[in-house]
């Protein structure tokens, strides 16, 4: 609709100023004027793929269409190099799927390539020797038609292959199978196997579990990690960013599967999640949900998200985390992100070092956890937000989307909460110096505004609009800025 | 079954006078009723451990040869490689590396070959594996004093 509007405004403008008719009134142009501001208004508030840093592409698949674009591809390698897709499969399952690299390997030196992917052997082995043909598994003679082997040519019988097949499949190998003989790591092909399992069920879990691996092997497929969803998530490029499923919810990191941690990078975040889980005794003790007042000292639960607390005794504001004024948080600089180190740490003893990295690490972790618990408490606000709109709109007090923005403005407090948390393993794991110091002000200048909207939000009702959509847009700034200066691109 | 037959095979050539193995490996005992267990004598040719000999004992899954067996010390042992219950971290009998062609004679000779030249790199104790990188010397010197003190008695010849 506004876009047809304004492509009409603009011919009645072009109109005017050529000329052609002199009634054209100063009220069409400002008319004019304010459409297309508003056109503007609406590109800033859905940013496109070079302003977004969390921009990323993707698609979600089902498991048949999964299926079908891993045949083209491996179908493509079939018809570029003349070998069978068995072989084809192993070679893109070996390779990281990088078909450039595999034909341009393939094509130098075949044989060369073949050996280095574990699918040809340097010499032929036969190992039928003497009269009496012995399989060296089960130790029974057979006549040598009765033997079969790959490309390594270790000979041994069908019903030994077959039993070999069955145990590693029963182990979850089914790509990785290797030829039986000692110090052999000749790759086994599908063909091969499905050729010689003689159980039905058996070949069915071969092919799925080898479907599975090479989903996993795929750089550009990603199994979405939601409790029993099936979609696969299908990208241009295997980057660290945000994919959210249509189907279950699940929001993960393309390239780790874990939860999206921008603008923490994949082993950085690891590093930080496994030091938690070790450290999780010592950071107990921090995080209890009650502090007391740091003026009249009454004993305070925290029950919203927002880090701005007011004692509901004495009424004095302070800041959950350090438990200072809160008015040096909000308008002047917001301090309370950024952990001041000893800058005498390196004279001191190793007691007083091992106790400074304690706290240090107990400064990120105490303010990672505070927002991971305020995230889930902003879950409670959104579900007030919800009940009480049902009661506004049963009492005709507007209709259910002229309350729509409150939800939006949950939503958005969530998705900048998330975003802060993350900020703080970040931070722990960075360098001294200037860049720190950028970040932690980028931090600082984010935590404030989220406070802020988290303050505005879960007292919408006094609140007017217009300033919980500023604030809205001021904290969503400040996130993409954080972002854009910050998150590996 | 499969492992029955195998078994007899390795067994029947492990016991047979051309046995590479006659010399280091000997004793092996294996009970009619149940030939997934062996027992039998480590006879070390190299210091600090040829003042003495070991009791091991080799167990077979049922699913042997498909599954690899297990190698536990019944004697006490002053090795990096070996935990004071006994147990071994043998990487050719690894169920990731293990292979149904491979005999269980590989497998003792394998053992010989760790017990002879310690791996430090992956220890099962690792107080011993760094007093053998650190001092090699207090290393020989304690584990021959433990192998006269605590091992089997060689046999005669």
């Amino acid at each position: 609709m506004s876009g047809d509007i304004n492509r009409q405004l603009s011919h009645m403008s072009e109109a005017s100023s050529m000329g052609s008719d002199g009634n054209s009134s100063e009220d069409l142009e400002e008319d004019n004027e304010y459409y297309m501001d508003n056109t503007d208004d609406l590109d800033l508030d859905c940013p496109s793929k070079a302003d977004d840093p969390e921009y990323f592409e993707y698609e979600p698949l089902q498991l048949i269409d999964a299926e079908g674009m891993l045949n083209e591809e491996i179908e493509a390698l079939c018809t570029k190099l003349k070998v069978n897709p068995s072989t084809a499969k192993m070679l893109l399952f070996g390779h990281n799927w990088n078909k450039e690299d595999i034909i341009e390997n393939y094509q130098r030196d075949p044989q060369g390539f073949l050996i280095e992917s574990h699918l040809a052997s340097r010499r032929k082995h036969d190992n039928l020797i003497g009269v009496r043909p012995t399989c060296s598994v089960c130790c029974r003679d057979f006549p040598p038609d009765r033997f079969l082997g790959v490309a390594c040519g270790h000979m041994f019988c069908r019903e030994c292959w077959d039993m070999h097949f069955q145990t590693q499949i029963q182990d979850g190998i089914t790509t990785g199978i290797e030829c039986m003989a000692k110090e052999c790591s000749i790759l086994v092909p599908e063909d091969f196997v499905c050729e010689i399992l003689s159980q039905p069920k058996l070949r069915d879990k071969y092919s799925k579990f080898s479907f599975n691996d090479l989903i996993k092997s795929h750089p550009r497929l990603r199994f979405c990690p939601g409790i029993d969803c099936s979609v696969i998530i299908k990208a241009k490029e295997c980057k660290a960013k945000k994919v959210e499923c249509q189907a279950c919810g699940a929001i993960f990191c393309f390239k780790c599967g874990l939860n999206y941690h921008a603008p923490t990078e994949c082993d950085v975040v690891k590093k930080w999640l496994t030091k938690c889980e070790d450290d999780s005794e010592t950071a107990n003790y921090i995080s209890a949900h009650t502090k007391d007042c740091p003026r009249c000292h009454v004993c305070i639960e925290k029950n919203g998200g927002c880090n701005h607390m007011q004692c509901p005794s004495c009424k004095c504001d302070f800041c959950w985390m350090c438990l200072g004024d809160w008015n040096n948080h909000g308008s002047e600089y917001y301090e309370c992100s950024r952990y001041k180190e000893n800058p005498n740490i390196a004279n001191e003893s190793m007691h007083v070092q091992a106790r400074e990295a304690l706290k240090k690490y107990l400064f990120y972790y105490g303010r990672w956890e505070n927002h991971a618990k305020s995230l889930q408490l902003e879950e409670q606000t959104t579900a007030q937000i919800q009940s009480r709109t049902q009661r506004k709109v049963m009492n005709n007090e507007g209709t259910w989307i002229d309350w729509q923005y409150l939800l939006q403005a949950a939503a958005l407090l969530k998705k900048c909460r998330y975003t802060l948390q993350y900020t703080y393993p970040y931070a722990y794991y960075m360098e001294k110096g200037s860049r720190k110091e950028l970040f932690e002000y980028q931090q600082s200048q984010l935590e404030s505004e989220v406070e802020n909207l988290s303050w505005k939000v879960e007292r919408a009702e006094i609140v007017n609009r217009g300033e919980l959509e500023n604030q809205m847009d001021i904290a969503e700034k400040r996130r993409q800025t954080l972002l854009k200066d910050f998150l590996e691109v | 079954m499969a492992a029955t037959r195998r078994l007899q095979k390795e067994l029947g050539d492990l016991l047979s006078e051309d046995s590479a193995l006659k010399k280091s490996f000997r004793d092996i005992i294996v009970d009619e009723s149940n030939i997934l267990l062996w027992r039998g004598l480590i006879v070390p040719h190299m210091p600090p451990y040829n003042k003495g000999a070991f009791k091991i004992e080799i167990s077979f899954p049922a699913e042997y040869p498909f599954k690899p067996p297990k190698v536990i010390f019944k004697t006490k042992i002053y090795h990096p490689n070996i935990d004071e219950k006994g147990q071994v971290c043998l990487p050719i009998i690894n169920p990731e590396n293990w292979k149904p062609a491979t005999k269980t004679d590989q497998v003792v000779n394998s053992l010989l070959a760790l017990i002879n030249d310690p791996e430090p790199e992956h220890p099962l104790r690792g107080d011993l594996a760094e007093e053998y990188t650190k001092d090699r010397k207090k290393f020989l010197r304690n584990a021959e004093e433990f192998t006269k003190k605590f091992s089997e008695k060689r046999p005669a010849d």
